[in-house]
């Protein structure tokens, strides 16, 4: 498998801040691959030198071969993309805003009238073809801003925060649009900083915070060189002391790597065994004398890696 | 030079290490052969030199975005009826006040002495040829920064410039298609009012080359001053202040600049060439360029028969350098300047025309005295001796020469900063490229 996307050592510095510190990734032709993390963590400084819309102030990337600083034009005639934050142009409609787009690709009338067809079909919005751009409610115009990236049949596509702003419904339609890309043979960069709409859909993720890539790779193979296992919330029927009781005892199993209280009295617990561990903690708890309420795995496990990776107190990255 | 940027280097089968600015030798030096992308020839060159597209394809390409920038802008704007309503109306205020003019000088020719009647039409059509032209500069000189200064902040604004930059439209592209769309609606309203302007050719006094030199002077006017706003849209984020500046600029260049030349051409003629006051000489040329309307009186001045009030202000605010009449004085130029108490009100009819700036002429224009009151130039001006008195085209066509010039300088800067990654190409070139160390 060959590199599409590849960045090394990419830093952005700003008068004051360091944007992106050394930020190195590798994706790969074909792959759906998810840029996760906080906000101000740098995905967006990231996805817009791949763009061509920032100049790094070192480092190398480059896509479809091509370095972004130095042939920007062929970069951009290989890449789509979608910003975190767009507008559309007022009195255009929608079929008018992507032939003026396949104008800026030129492409030919007749390549445009095709395409426009076969985009606004692919994005559903056929039958609004002759509607006003303004007119379009959000989860419309994310989707015409993805079929502009596309007029030019790119073979990378980069999408910042695609999801945000949307509707529960809205959301789900475009994880099966993206879907759908990615059996067109499409390579899709996303970030996002909600983590369960990544963790089906990403074939690869990388975790950034703070301008630096924590790990990447496929979903499993981080979780597992992390060699983390899952969080357990734990709520137990006790206050105060018995609270803090209870959490040593739990605290003071093997398998237990981390145990915290959060506000709401519930106890979390970084936990590195598997289910058979977890019910024999259970089990032994209970027979301890625990009072139990509930005993369980946290909902996601990327939601999850993504809290430990990117605690706040970590140091503050900026070397400079 | 650089092994890595020879661009006639044969790709090896050894991985190609990138030549791009590195944070640090270890980082660049890791990756494995199996990270190196192997390029197709659709994807892109193992080298990463700066290709340079064929200059016809560049051109083309560029006149294809001019194209898609220009359609897109003229469909929402041109969009409806809004525009042709307001062409409609435009029209009817113009005739309105071409008529009104009109209506007025004949009811001052008819109440004045017994003028030929050739005369008085020639004059009443010099003056609404003068009343309209003066009109369509205003409207030229507020209208054309008007439109162009929201070109580019607007897609700031609106978060649409990151989307059209990504695009492989060139910068030149932008600009140009943004300026010449936002300029189409100033030239319709200025082609819709050649037609009306025809009918001072009714009265006389004017000939079709003035016609067409005052429309020159409107055209580059336009032009000047659409890349000036465009200029400020590049410059400033916000559309409001981008309109603020230009409507500031235009302020300056045409109020300003007139004020200017009268305070200096004041200050320096009290000196009376003694080399004592504050100012000597004559103020710059520039000043006077700048100004369109200095450049449509000259047009004016160029339809007078024999000096008249356009060439007397033109005359009394300009240096004589760059003057419609001549240096050649006739008995004035080393005269101290005589203050004549006279109206500065043309009186026709009475064979002598005393001008607002002071000169005095007579009957068949040979001057009596190059004079100036007050606001008048360090040398002062005489007629010259020609068949109609003046000389012509000295003046406007250096000031749309100056217009043009700063139109290809506000285009160029616009340019510049209308992509974010395409700024000052110079500093980033010399910046020194890494050495073999940082492989």
């Amino acid at each position: 498998m060959t590199a599409i996307v590849r960045t090394e050592g990419l830093v952005k510095r700003y008068a004051t801040t360091l944007a992106v510190a050394g930020v190195d990734l590798s994706v790969e032709a074909g792959e759906i691959f998810g840029i996760v993390g906080p906000n101000g963590a740098g995905k967006s400084t990231t996805l817009k030198i791949l763009a061509t819309l920032l100049q790094p102030t070192s480092g190398l990337a480059e896509i479809g071969g091509w370095s972004v600083t130095r042939n920007p034009d062929q970069v951009r005639r290989v890449l789509g993309f979608m910003p975190d934050v767009f507008g559309v142009y007022d009195d255009m409609k929608v079929w008018e805003y992507l032939d003026f787009f396949g104008r800026c690709y030129g492409l030919s009338a007749a390549t445009r009238r095709r395409t426009i067809g076969d985009l606004l079909e692919l994005v559903d919005l056929a039958d609004k073809r002759d509607d006003y751009v303004q007119t379009l409610s959000r989860g419309m115009e994310q989707r015409l801003c993805l079929a502009h990236a596309l007029v030019h049949d790119p073979q990378v596509l980069l999408l910042d925060e695609p999801a945000s702003g949307l509707d529960p419904r809205a959301r789900v339609e475009l994880r099966e649009l993206l879907r759908e890309l990615r059996n067109l043979g499409k390579t899709i960069l996303i970030s996002s900083h909600i983590l369960p709409e990544l963790e089906e859909l990403c074939t690869s993720v990388a975790i950034v915070d703070r301008g630096q890539v924590l790990a990447q790779g496929k979903v499993s193979d981080i979780e597992r060189r992390l060699r983390f296992g899952a969080v357990l919330r734990v709520r137990v029927l006790a206050e105060g002391e018995a609270l803090e009781a209870a959490r040593a005892r739990l605290a003071a199993d093997s398998d237990v790597a981390t145990a915290e209280i959060l506000d709401d009295g519930t106890i979390e617990l970084g936990f590195r065994g598997d289910d058979a561990a977890s019910a024999r903690l259970l089990s032994e708890v209970v027979r301890d004398g625990l009072p139990v309420v509930t005993f369980a795995r946290a909902a996601s496990d990327l939601e999850e890696l993504f809290l430990q990776v990117t605690a706040p107190d970590r140091a503050p990255l900026d070397a400079a | 030079m650089d092994p890595m940027d020879d661009p006639t280097r044969v790709p090896a089968a050894a991985p190609v290490l990138p030549d791009g600015p590195a944070p640090g030798a270890a980082d660049v030096a890791a990756p494995a052969p199996a990270d190196v992308p192997a390029p197709t020839p659709a994807s892109g060159p193992t080298e990463h030199a700066r290709t340079r597209p064929h200059p016809v394809a560049a051109l083309r390409h560029t006149f294809g975005g001019i194209a898609a920038i220009s359609v897109k802008e003229l469909r929402g704007r041109m969009r409806g009826r809004r525009a042709f309503v307001i062409l409609t109306l435009y029209l009817f205020l113009l005739a309105g006040f071409a008529w009104m003019v009109e209506l007025g000088m004949e009811a001052a020719y008819s109440n004045n002495f017994g003028q030929s009647a050739a005369l008085a039409s020639s004059s009443i059509g010099q003056g609404i040829f003068a009343a309209l032209i003066m009109l369509e500069t205003l409207q030229v000189v507020f209208l054309a920064p008007a439109s162009t200064a929201g070109a580019i902040s607007l897609e700031r604004e609106k978060q649409t410039l990151g989307l059209l930059v990504t695009t492989p439209i060139s910068s030149p592209a932008i600009v140009l298609g943004k300026l010449l769309s936002a300029l189409t609606y100033v030239f319709l309203l200025i082609a819709a009012s050649i037609p009306l302007t025809a009918i001072v050719f009714v009265f006389g006094g004017v000939g079709p080359e003035d016609v067409v030199r005052a429309y020159v002077v409107l055209l580059v006017t336009a032009l000047g001053l659409g890349a000036f706003g465009l200029c400020c849209s590049s410059l400033v984020k916000r559309t409001q202040a981008a309109t603020a500046i230009s409507i500031f600029g235009v302020l300056a260049i045409t109020v300003g600049s007139v004020f200017v030349l009268i305070f200096w051409n004041a200050l320096a003629n009290d000196d009376n060439g003694q080399g004592r006051g504050p100012i000597k000489g004559q103020p710059p040329a520039i000043i006077a360029y700048v100004n369109p309307f200095l450049a449509q009186i000259d047009v004016m001045c160029g339809t007078e028969s024999f000096s008249g009030t356009w060439c007397g202000i033109l005359s009394s605010l300009i240096p004589s350098g760059a003057s419609t009449t001549s240096s050649d004085n006739s008995g004035g130029g080393s005269n101290p300047p005589i203050a004549v108490p006279v109206p500065a009100q043309p009186v026709p009819g009475n064979g002598v025309i005393v001008n607002g700036g002071g000169q005095v002429f007579v009957g068949n224009g040979v001057a009596v005295g190059g004079v100036n009151v007050g606001g008048g130039i360090a040398a002062p001006i005489a007629a010259d001796v020609t068949a109609f008195g003046v000389v012509r085209d000295a003046f406007w066509p250096r000031s749309m020469l100056t217009w043009l010039i700063l139109t290809v300088v506000f285009l160029l800067v616009s340019i510049q900063f209308v992509s974010p990654t395409r700024r000052w190409h110079l500093r980033r070139q010399r910046r020194p490229t890494p050495g073999p160390e940082a492989l």
